[in-house]
């Protein structure tokens, strides 16, 4: 389970994150919704390590992992899509997969994943094997980084737009692959711009408004009636 | 076939000088590529392996593997070392760890010479190979074909380990995007700590089995430096196979080169260097990633600072917030009662807040504040020779030279962005045209400081297209290649540069014309200190001017001012020819003030020494880069002079000080050590907010 307390983190110029309180539940996908410079990224950012908050407990398990290194973070059981995927580009699919192979050391984590099983999944990425990351189509580098992500067994996944710039029927299977990770165990952070493409796999949604939490609805509620989130998403004010 | 035939021995010479230069090289790429670390102390490293091949080498094969173990290991260490050292100074850019590594490896250098002597030691072969072989009908040393083996396989298994092995993917994929790798769960630390000690195990392998070929010396290290830079600018980081066949290339230009044209092979190297740079400006730029990160770094004094804070008996108020700069700054305002201002303005008015107070806000105050300190410094400057010694007056004069070319290089690297290891090459031609002036019976002040200017000018303006096309760490090597070119040229143009012997008794220069000729050095000082308090105000007028906002535009958001239809590249020209008008004039103060010019008072040091004054002065204060100056000729001449042998090592020490202990120079000092945001900006207005196309959010 991930739990942020009173999240706090910005950039020197300012605060982005003002007090985010939010929990992830293990199974479940949530899913943080809000405009551009919400701060979607940066809280994605600050519990994946690579921004450091100023205030507040990021805690998995019981364990608080605010402040820490980033590599220690994710050692730690916290799996990372970034936005834009940042695969690497001088490796080639094979050692991507070689590379984030990490054998959890403890028998707790909800999913074990080894580069057969997601080759299994990912059969694009079989196909792709001696391909060098900066010449994979978009769709592929984004399937490279869930696989690059689900190969540390991660506890919790962070998905920051991972559907981004992906036909449907790519961005449906990117979904689906969410669902499948949170039924087997995992507490799954989704984030993207606009509830609809979010809509029909969360649990929880959250609207992030200029660093706050807006509004939190239950996946099932917003099913039947996305009006008070639309709602949230349009009528708040701007970041000021 | 006759001249194949003439040529073959130092041919096969080239190849094996070729390949340990390959060796070498290969792990100043790998630091530079991956970690980020532009190690001048690589050369160093080398010459740990070669006093260790030459110190265990007794001619038996026992001699040369112990050799190779101890040599290994210890650059091995020393590369390790320098990991620690400059890892916590990642975050603050190429610039403060090349000039960390520069300091280490005067150091490292004093440390050697302590240890080993000053003299060149022999290094013995295994007996075994200490014979010759017959090579297509002429006598070969057999230590060099087999050098020629081992190096060969070295590099294959170095290939190796890069290309096919999880370390060697981490690495690789550190030099992609380290954030991103952190984020799989790879340490960073781990990689820039194995990248590092790799590199200089194999600096000291090489070291070692090429003692017999570049030996071990006191200029054994800035030599393999400077060959294997070039080897790296020629071959690129981008693919190894470019890099041997560039380090081949070096190797026949310092054999057969030398054999077959000895008057041009000095030149070619560092020609060749300038014209791949020219050609392909981007290509020794680290293949992205290692752009600051959006998180304020910690300096090490910020961080001692809020640890001491976080420590229990500290802890008397209720959160402290722990590592960035930022926290401790938002306290002081609070602390000092000023209310929060702007983001990117608070670093000026945080820190100054007697600008804040009522007297200093009166325009008229300001002005007469603002024309007299300077005008009361220079007072004092005017009467120092008063109080002073004949050496020591002098001394300050040689300050002042250098310290107007510190200011130029203020100017490039602080202002126009263009980091500069090559503001000697004006600062030579300067020099040289006053020296060559005087020698003519053209001895007026003014003539000479206006013809080094205008002749500085014009070497600016042939160097300079190719200089402002770079960016970043590609300018250090390109203004590098610039430097070392001219004092190549200094030390082989005998005819006018008297080569290395230099230039000596000319008759002194007259202050105005129909003076007599200045022989006292109160003269010359107060010479030189009125030549720099003219040059620095019209810096100063031009910095502060609408062109001085144009260049400070160019620099922090070049793509918006390219957008906005200014033409940048053109603004960073006439800042490339204004600053080396500047370092000209620097030149004639310096042949005026010592009355002597030799290929030393141009070469790499003194480049080092003035980017390193300029880093004391916190890179865009010009009275700061001043003081770095005076602080460096200080340390050079006058505490070493109570310490005679050591003043490399002094220097030395000052550059990891000064690196360590003022990350924003002496004019940081002045806004308060806790205003981490802004940069070094004393002179100038605070900055505009820092572009934001970068945050995400």
């Amino acid at each position: 389970m991930l739990q942020l307390l009173g999240l706090t983190a910005g950039y020197h110029g300012g605060t982005v994150l003002h007090g985010v309180d939010l929990t992830v539940a293990a199974g479940t996908v949530h899913a943080v919704v809000g405009r551009n410079g919400a701060g979607k990224t940066t809280l994605v950012h600050t519990v994946a390590g690579l921004l450091r908050p100023a205030s507040g407990r990021v805690l998995l398990d019981g364990l608080d992992l605010a402040g820490r290194p980033a590599h220690r973070i994710a050692r730690a059981g916290v799996g990372l899509v970034p936005q834009g995927r940042r695969v690497f580009a001088s490796l080639t699919v094979a050692e991507h997969l070689r590379l984030a192979h990490r054998p959890p050391r403890s028998a707790d984590r909800p999913g074990v994943w080894t580069p057969e099983r997601v080759l299994g999944l990912l059969p694009r990425l079989g196909e792709r094997l001696g391909t060098r990351g900066a010449n994979l189509s978009g769709g592929e580098q984004q399937m490279l980084a869930l696989a690059r992500a689900l190969l540390s067994s991660p506890r919790v996944l962070l998905l920051d737009e991972p559907t981004e710039g992906l036909s449907p029927e790519l961005a449906d299977r990117v979904h689906s692959l969410a669902r499948t990770s949170a039924d087997e165990g995992m507490a799954v952070l989704l984030v993207c711009p606009s509830p609809a493409q979010a809509i029909g796999c969360a649990d929880t949604l959250t609207v992030l408004t200029s660093g706050r939490t807006a509004l939190r609805m239950d996946g099932a509620a917003a099913r039947a009636d996305a009006a008070p989130l639309r709602a949230a998403l349009d009528l708040t004010p701007a970041r000021d | 076939m006759g001249l194949l035939d003439a040529h073959l021995v130092p041919a096969v010479d080239g190849v094996a000088y070729g390949l340990l230069l390959f060796v070498v090289a290969a792990g100043l790429s790998l630091a530079f590529g991956t970690a980020g670390v532009l190690n001048l102390a690589h050369g160093t490293l080398y010459a740990i392996g070669a006093y260790a091949g030459a110190a265990c080498g007794d001619g038996t094969w026992g001699g040369l593997v112990l050799g190779l173990a101890a040599g290994t290991a210890v650059a091995g260490a020393a590369g390790a070392g320098l990991s620690f050292a400059a890892f916590p100074l990642a975050r603050r850019g190429h610039l403060a760890q090349a000039l960390l590594t520069f300091g280490l490896a005067l150091v490292g250098g004093d440390l050697l010479v302590q240890v080993f002597g000053a003299d060149e030691p022999p290094v013995r072969v295994p007996g075994a190979l200490d014979t010759s072989v017959t090579l297509l009908g002429h006598r070969y040393p057999a230590y060099r074909l087999g050098f020629i083996v081992m190096a060969v396989l070295l590099a294959a298994f170095g290939s190796w380990v890069l290309a096919r092995t999880r370390a060697g993917a981490a690495v690789r994929a550190a030099a992609d995007d380290p954030r991103m790798l952190a984020a799989t769960g790879v340490s960073p630390r781990a990689v820039h700590l194995g990248v590092l000690t790799a590199a200089g195990a194999l600096a000291g392998g090489a070291g070692v089995l090429g003692a017999p070929i570049i030996g071990p010396g006191p200029g054994t290290s800035e030599n393999v430096l400077m060959l294997s830079l070039v080897v790296v600018v020629l071959g690129g980081l981008r693919s190894p196979w470019a890099t041997l066949l560039a380090a081949v290339a070096v190797g026949e230009v310092q054999t057969l080169g030398v054999a077959v044209a000895p008057d041009l092979a000095p030149y070619l190297l560092f020609a060749a260097m300038a014209v791949a740079l020219i050609a392909r400006p981007r290509a020794t730029e680290p293949p992205g990633g290692h752009d600051p990160s959006p998180t304020p770094a910690p300096d090490p004094l910020t961080w001692l600072r809020t640890r001491a804070k976080t420590l229990p008996w500290r802890r008397t108020r209720a959160k402290t917030p722990l590592g960035t700069g930022e926290n401790a700054k938002g306290w002081d305002g609070v602390g000092r009662g000023t209310p929060a201002s702007s983001p990117g303005r608070t670093g000026t008015g945080a820190s100054l807040p007697e600008r804040t107070g009522g007297k200093a806000s009166l325009p008229g105050v300001a002005l007469a504040r603002r024309v007299a300190v300077p005008a009361l410094v220079f007072g004092a400057l005017l009467l120092l020779p008063g109080v002073l010694d004949a050496y020591t007056v002098s001394l300050a004069g040689s300050a002042l030279a250098l310290g107007l070319l510190a200011v130029s290089v203020t100017l490039l690297t602080g202002h126009a962005g263009l980091p500069t290891l090559g503001q000697t090459a004006p600062f030579a031609v300067g020099a040289y045209t006053t020296a060559v002036l005087a020698g003519a019976g053209w001895t007026a002040g003014p003539v000479q400081v206006v013809l080094a200017a205008l002749a500085a000018v014009v070497f600016c303006l042939v160097t300079g297209p190719a200089v402002v096309r770079a960016r970043s760490t590609t300018v250090l090597m390109i203004t590098l290649a610039v430097g070392e070119l001219a004092s190549a040229v200094a030390g082989r143009l005998t005819s006018v540069t008297g080569g290395a012997d230099g230039l000596v008794g000319f008759p002194p220069t007259r202050a105005l014309w129909g003076t007599a000729g200045m022989v006292e050095e109160r003269d010359v000082y107060t010479y030189a200190l009125v030549v720099t308090a003219l040059a620095v105000a019209v810096t100063l007028l031009v910095l502060r001017s609408p062109a001085g906002r144009l260049l400070a535009g160019a620099r922090g958001a070049e793509a918006r001012m390219r957008a906005s239809g200014h033409p940048v590249g053109r603004y960073l020209l006439v800042a490339y020819v204004g600053a080396g008008a500047l370092a000209g004039i620097g030149g004639s103060l310096t042949v005026t003030v010592q009355q002597y010019l030799s290929p030393a008072d141009v070469g790499f040091e003194i480049a080092a020494f003035a980017l390193l004054a300029a880093v004391i002065g916190g890179t865009t204060s010009v009275v700061g880069a001043l003081c770095g100056a005076a602080l460096i000729v200080l340390t050079r001449d006058w505490v070493a002079g109570a310490w005679p042998g050591h003043g490399p090592l002094l220097l030395g020490v000052l550059f990891v000080v000064a690196v360590y202990l003022l990350p924003r120079g002496l004019a940081g000092l002045r806004r308060g050590p806790n205003d981490a945001a802004a940069g070094g900006h004393a002179l100038l207005p605070a900055p505009a907010a820092p572009p934001n196309d970068k945050v995400p959010t």
